[in-house]
């Protein structure tokens, strides 16, 4: 059933209580975490928060601290006992944010690499180079200098160089940040489906909110070298723990107050906040702090005109600026002696300094994790 | 198909093979240092090795030669006041100005630095030696009284010193000021500043550590000049430093000890030159080094287009052109004269200098020298370049910071702590070509790793990493990656350390033996002893061949670098 370039065997991946130290700035501080046999997992976050390093020290390329790596179950890095397999040992490959497409060579030759490496006789190479290049559509330019491509073009190449040999794991550095947009929304296309007809196990890198929910499987949240949140992409956007996941994983409102457990419905969580409103919200299991906070989605919002039936959450505001957007449009609308965000569809928009009715269903206000307790 | 996972098991582990060849070289830079310190505190018998005592007296007898450090600074800030102002001026006029034909002025730039001190030297002295110079011969002619320049001057020397630095101070100016971003300019003229204001607001502060860096480099490498000093001032008896030295080794009794102190003193003067001049370096490249990819924006000049080619014209005038004509015109004469006269002309001296087995031998063991430094220069110097900038191994700063001493030490007193410490090595090298080649190995260190480095860092290092990650072992990176990459860089620091090899002086005249000649002393040597007219044809007989390496040097850099940019 798989595919001639699919790997042998798919490996799993742990890692443990990873640290990696440069000089006095400790890059990633006890990160772990487990990468499922055959699974796409993205480690997402802002720039500096240890995501590359993390990606780095599974390559190899990059010597961890204390920890433990352990490829398909056997260690690969390790503190105690001492163990360190170079990079080239370790059965994996990488896709670079630079692509690093040798210039000096053609797109076969670039290609070819790790399968002369390997020794493979040239019969074999040029078979598995050519279907490579047809998985990523560059069978014609075969031949073409390396140094002669468009960014899009050495993109695809470097895709193709990395699985033609059937690595175990795949690992991508932020592969697709150097591209425009829209090459980058068709790339991503691209190596979800290549991802999922190899079955290669892959670690994907990205600061990319909308790369990352479109082709993980799971995504690791990360921030100044720790973990903030695992899941699956509709968890991590559903049900952020924190705040930060909150803000970063999309566009989010954080509505902070204080308890008031007698005015809750069945179910729900109700929250006084400091201007006075009183906002219901679901809890999803999490324990409810003397301060709490819900994450309300900009999307989830909803602005009218007539005041919509329900019993709660809903409150007159106005509109203080509309921004159109294109496929939306964004309102700030004043409401409860702050700003909240909004995000509509363009059709029928509200004009600024209009008075309108603002809505929320409580399932769409989420509780947050109680961070006093720790 | 199973074992295509695991990757092959061979290594040939390069951290002992960095360890070893790092070691080795560090040892080749501090062995003759270590000597050299060693005789400058000497005080017994100055013949006696290993020293009979030890003490200060040679750097307490130091101030008996205050005439000569004199000699030694006003020569090298005068030349490097010119110097400064002559690279100021052409980086500006070359990177920042309209000015016709800039791509092709850029390129001749080099050529001074080609001609070479030495042969600048042999010519202005023909042109300016206040009785015999062909200008002072034309200007009696003219009705002119005694003489009109006089090159066997301090400043007269400086000015010959000058011209050749100009091209390093223009390299290093230029460079800086193609460096600056022109929105930095443009904001300040956005924001209504006119041109005069923006040029002393905003370009000279933002040009000036790198104009204080060159002037700092220049002065210490003028502090250790030798063959100007040596061809115009020894026959006037005005001393620098590095001519003292030389004197001092070369006269019998030799005075090793005190020449010895004088070099410590030296080398002390520049290695803080250098180190002021790292740290000016250092602390002003944050503000022109955007290492974003910009186009340098001409200035448009209108009609001073013209008078400015002619600045450039000029310099390259008196830089190349007229030294290497004088020369010419001198080497077909019997008797060098300003003169043409119908049966002076021959081509008896190119003749000579073609059937002396001397000057035959010496040339041949010169470009043998040339060919065995360069090559094995290269393989040296590409692997201690990735060593330093790529392996990151522990250890590798103070390698870095070892290997470039010699550029902080005149070849003249690195090849006097040679000479002291090869002396007594076991193996007899001492007075063969193999000491020689252990000698430019050595001094041209810098020079190598330089070059080397300046494309090694430019080539990204996820370049490596990618073919790592393909399973490929060290050395099979080495050969299908990393060499291949560095091409460009290698082919031109061979053709770098082959052309400072053959033209070299300061350390050959000390360390050559009489049985083992090389061209430039041989040159040297017929200056102070045989006819001017017999040297000037060997001088352009030696500039011949590393012009020849030249030609190569451009046609193989441009093919090696077309493929590898964009």
């Amino acid at each position: 059933m798989a595919d001639p370039l699919a790997p042998e065997r798919r490996a799993s991946i742990e890692v443990r209580d990873l640290v990696v130290r440069y000089g006095a700035v400790t890059a990633v501080r006890g990160v772990s975490f487990h990468v499922a046999a055959g699974e796409h997992v993205t480690l997402l976050g802002p720039s500096g928060c240890g995501k590359t390093t993390t990606l780095r020290a599974i390559a190899g390329l990059e010597q961890p601290e204390s920890g433990e790596i352990r490829i398909d179950g056997k260690p690969v890095f390790s503190s105690t006992p001492r163990v360190r397999v170079p990079p080239e040992q370790r059965g994996l490959s990488m896709v670079f944010q630079s692509y690093a497409i040798w210039p000096h060579m053609t797109v076969f030759d670039n290609v070819a690499y790790g399968l002369r490496v390997r020794k493979l006789p040239p019969a074999e190479v040029a078979e598995r180079v050519g279907r490579a290049l047809g998985l990523v559509q560059m069978s014609e330019l075969a031949a073409r200098s390396a140094a002669k491509l468009s960014g899009g073009q050495q993109q695809r190449v470097a895709l193709a160089r990395a699985f033609v040999f059937g690595p175990a794991v795949l690992l991508f550095d932020e592969p697709l940040s150097n591209l425009d947009a829209k090459l980058r929304a068709e790339m991503r296309l691209e190596i979800k489906e290549l991802q999922r007809a190899l079955g290669i196990t892959s670690v994907y890198v990205t600061h990319d909110l909308e790369e990352a929910l479109a082709i993980s499987d799971r995504i690791v949240v990360m921030r100044d070298g720790v973990i903030e949140q695992t899941g699956p992409p509709a968890e991590i956007y559903d049900l952020p723990r924190n705040a930060f996941v909150a803000d970063f994983v999309g566009s989010a409102n954080l509505i902070e107050g204080r308890p008031r457990p007698e005015l809750a419905g069945p179910g729900l969580v109700a929250l006084e906040t400091p201007g006075g409103a009183i906002v219901h919200g679901t809890a999803y299991g999490r324990r409810v702090g003397p301060r709490a906070c819900f994450s309300v989605r900009t999307v989830h919002v909803r602005l009218s005109r007539e005041r919509p039936a329900g019993p709660v959450n809903v409150w007159p505001a106005t509109v203080r600026r509309r921004v159109f957007q294109g496929d939306f449009t964004q309102y700030h609308v004043d409401w409860d002696g702050r700003t909240l965000v909004v995000r509509g569809v363009t059709v029928d928009p509200v004009d600024e300094s209009q008075t309108v009715y603002l809505s929320v269903e409580p399932r769409h206000c989420v509780l947050l994790e109680d961070q006093s307790s720790g | 198909m199973a074992e295509l996972a695991r990757a092959r098991r061979f290594r040939p582990g390069p951290r002992l093979v960095s360890a070893l060849v790092g070691g080795a070289a560090a040892i080749l830079v501090l062995y003759p240092i270590a000597f050299l310190i060693q005789a400058s505190l000497s005080v017994g018998d100055p013949q006696a090795r290993p020293p009979e005592a030890y003490g200060l007296d040679n750097f307490a007898d130091l101030p008996r030669y205050g005439h000569i450090f004199a000699n030694t600074v006003s020569v090298a800030v005068a030349a490097t006041v010119m110097a400064v102002v002559v690279g100021f001026v052409m980086g500006w006029i070359l990177s920042r100005t309209n000015v016709p034909g800039r791509g092709a002025l850029e390129q001749l730039m080099a050529l001074p630095y080609y001609v070479t001190p030495l042969m600048g030297a042999l010519a202005w002295s023909l042109i300016g030696s206040p009785s015999g110079g062909f200008l002072n011969q034309v200007w009696r002619a003219l009705g002119g009284r005694d003489h009109l320049i006089d090159v066997t001057t301090p400043y007269g020397i400086a000015w010959v010193m000058a011209l050749f630095e100009g091209s390093v101070a223009f390299v290093m100016i230029g460079a800086v000021m193609k460096s600056m971003d022109p929105a930095l300019e443009e904001a300040s003229q956005v924001l209504g500043a006119g041109r005069l204001r923006t040029m002393l607001r905003i370009t000279l502060p933002l040009v000036l550590p790198g104009v204080l860096g060159a002037a700092i480099f220049v002065f210490a490498e003028m502090l250790g000049s030798f063959s100007a000093a040596l061809v115009l001032g020894l026959p006037s008896r005005f001393y620098v430093v590095t001519t003292a030295m030389y004197q001092l080794v070369s006269q019998y009794p030799p005075q090793f000890p005190r020449a010895a102190a004088m070099g410590v003193s030296l080398f002390g003067v520049m290695f803080a030159m250098v180190y002021v001049y790292r740290r000016v370096v250092q602390a002003g490249s944050y503000a022109t080094i955007t290492g974003k990819a910009f186009r340098a924006r001409a200035m448009d000049v209108a009609g001073l287009r013209w008078p400015l080619l002619g600045v450039c014209l000029a310099y390259l005038g008196v830089a190349v052109v007229l030294p290497v004509v004088t020369l010419l015109y001198a080497s077909v004469q019997r008797l060098a004269t300003a003169f043409p006269r119908a049966g002076n002309f021959t081509l008896a001296n190119y003749e000579t200098a073609l059937s002396l087995d001397a000057v035959r031998a010496a040339l041949w063991n010169s470009l043998l020298l040339g060919l065995g430094t360069a090559s094995i220069g290269v393989l040296l110097m590409g692997f201690l370049a990735w060593m330093i900038y790529r392996s990151r191994l522990p250890g590798v700063g103070v390698i870095e910071y070892v290997l470039m001493f010699p550029q902080a030490v005149p070849r003249l007193v690195f090849a006097f702590g040679m000479l002291w410490a090869w002396l007594i090595f076991p193996i007899p090298i001492y007075g063969t070509l193999w000491l020689l080649l252990i000698a430019y190995l050595t001094v041209f260190l810098p020079l190598g790793l330089r070059t080397i480095a300046g494309v090694m860092l430019q080539i990204d290092r996820s370049l490596e990493e990618s073919a790592q990650m393909c399973g490929a072992s060290w050395g099979y990176r080495m050969r299908t990656v990393t060499m291949p990459l560095l091409r460009p860089g290698l082919v031109a620091a061979w053709l770098l350390l082959f052309i400072a090899s053959v033209r070299e002086l300061g350390a050959s005249i000390l360390l050559m033996g009489p049985k083992a000649k090389v061209i430039t002393p041989t040159i040297v040597e017929s200056w102070f002893s045989t006819s001017t007219e017999l040297t000037a044809a060997m001088a352009l007989l030696q500039t011949l061949a590393v012009s020849l390496a030249l030609v190569l040097l451009f046609k193989v850099a441009r093919r090696a670098t077309q493929p590898a940019g964009e």
